[in-house]
């Protein structure tokens, strides 16, 4: 299957569709940690299946050290929604929230699934309500602690032939603290997406 | 004589959203930057009575354009229209000198309530 890239103007649009989700985000992750977020600016780029943990990795410093959580999400569009989170990034989050004690792994893996969640919920709604969609998705799992992010991505696991990468950050001023999100979409759901861009750049 | 108006985003689509936005009636000349750095050398050139301002865009963002614009002896109406909802963003914009905070996606409806509110139209 031949995947055109998206032209400029449908990138611009996915990008600024994108900034507006995770706006909503980091306001909600503002809100639960009671700090600023500073926001980056989204990308997006269709890559081969086979590419897809390379170019996952590149957006990600130290993706070896990452852990990973995943949620996939499904309806019109479908794909995975991954977070990913620093060495440190448990620690920097138990701190803002006042957790004192020192956290076992459960406990860790709990306060990460708890951000993902937050986090992935407001982008996905940001995103269907701008798309004029709505989204299901499955509870957050843990793909894995601290490994690394090329071997989880593997073509064979995700059965696809393209995927449409959207990365956003979100970064704590108080603090290093820093992760990231990135949306998968396969095939289908580019050229659904496409569409859609078209449709609304259409109508402006 | 018709208001210079200046739209700062590095989305096209969203300047196209906010220039959609702007009343119908209002009797103004719309310019277009791309970044902060393009913003700032509008407004010297007189382009920009009122900007409409993103916040975040790659290079020089909104709230350094903010910054400078206050060091320089603010000289217009700066109207942030940003994805960056969180309350705190709001807050460091008008404490620079913003006057109004629009939530992107921007609609008709705020972006007249804060020209009315400033007498701007």
């Amino acid at each position: 299957m031949n995947i055109r890239p998206y032209s400029p103007d449908q990138e611009d649009a996915l990008q600024e569709i994108a900034n507006v989700a995770m706006g909503q985000a980091g306001s909600s992750l503002a809100t639960m940690l009671d700090t600023f977020v500073v926001l980056s600016v989204p990308r997006s780029r269709i890559v081969t299946v086979d590419d897809v943990g390379s170019a996952v990795a590149e957006l990600v410093p130290q993706p070896e050290d990452a852990t990973i959580v995943r949620q996939a999400f499904f309806n019109k569009l479908r794909g995975e929604a991954i977070v990913l989170f620093g060495k440190d990034g448990c620690r920097d989050l138990a701190d803002l929230l006042g957790m004192d004690e020192v956290l076992d792994e459960k406990g860790d893996e709990e306060l990460l699934l708890d951000v993902s969640n937050i986090l992935v919920g407001a982008v996905l709604n940001g995103l269907a309500e701008q798309l004029e969609t709505d989204f299901g998705y499955s509870a957050p799992s843990i793909m894995a602690s601290e490994g690394s992010v090329r071997d989880l991505l593997q073509p064979e696991q995700l059965g696809w032939s393209h995927a449409l990468l959207i990365e956003v950050n979100f970064a704590l001023e108080a603090r290093g603290f820093k992760c990231y999100l990135v949306i998968l979409m396969p095939e289908e759901s580019i050229e659904m997406m496409r569409a859609v861009l078209d449709r609304l750049l259409e109508s402006l | 004589m018709p208001l210079p108006v200046l739209i700062v985003d590095d989305s096209a689509m969203s300047r196209k959203l906010t220039i959609r936005a702007l009343p119908p009636e209002w009797d103004v000349v719309v310019h277009q930057a791309n970044d902060g750095s393009e913003a700032l050398e509008a407004y010297h050139a007189g382009k920009a009575h009122v900007m409409f301002l993103d916040l975040t865009m790659p290079g020089m963002d909104g709230f350094q354009v903010l910054e400078t614009l206050k060091r320089e002896g603010l000289d217009c109406f700066v109207i942030v229209v940003s994805a960056d909802v969180q309350p705190k963003a709001e807050q460091r914009a008008k404490e620079l000198g913003a006057m109004g905070f629009i939530k992107k996606p921007v609609k008709a409806e705020q972006v007249e309530k804060v020209l009315r509110e400033f007498g701007i139209i």
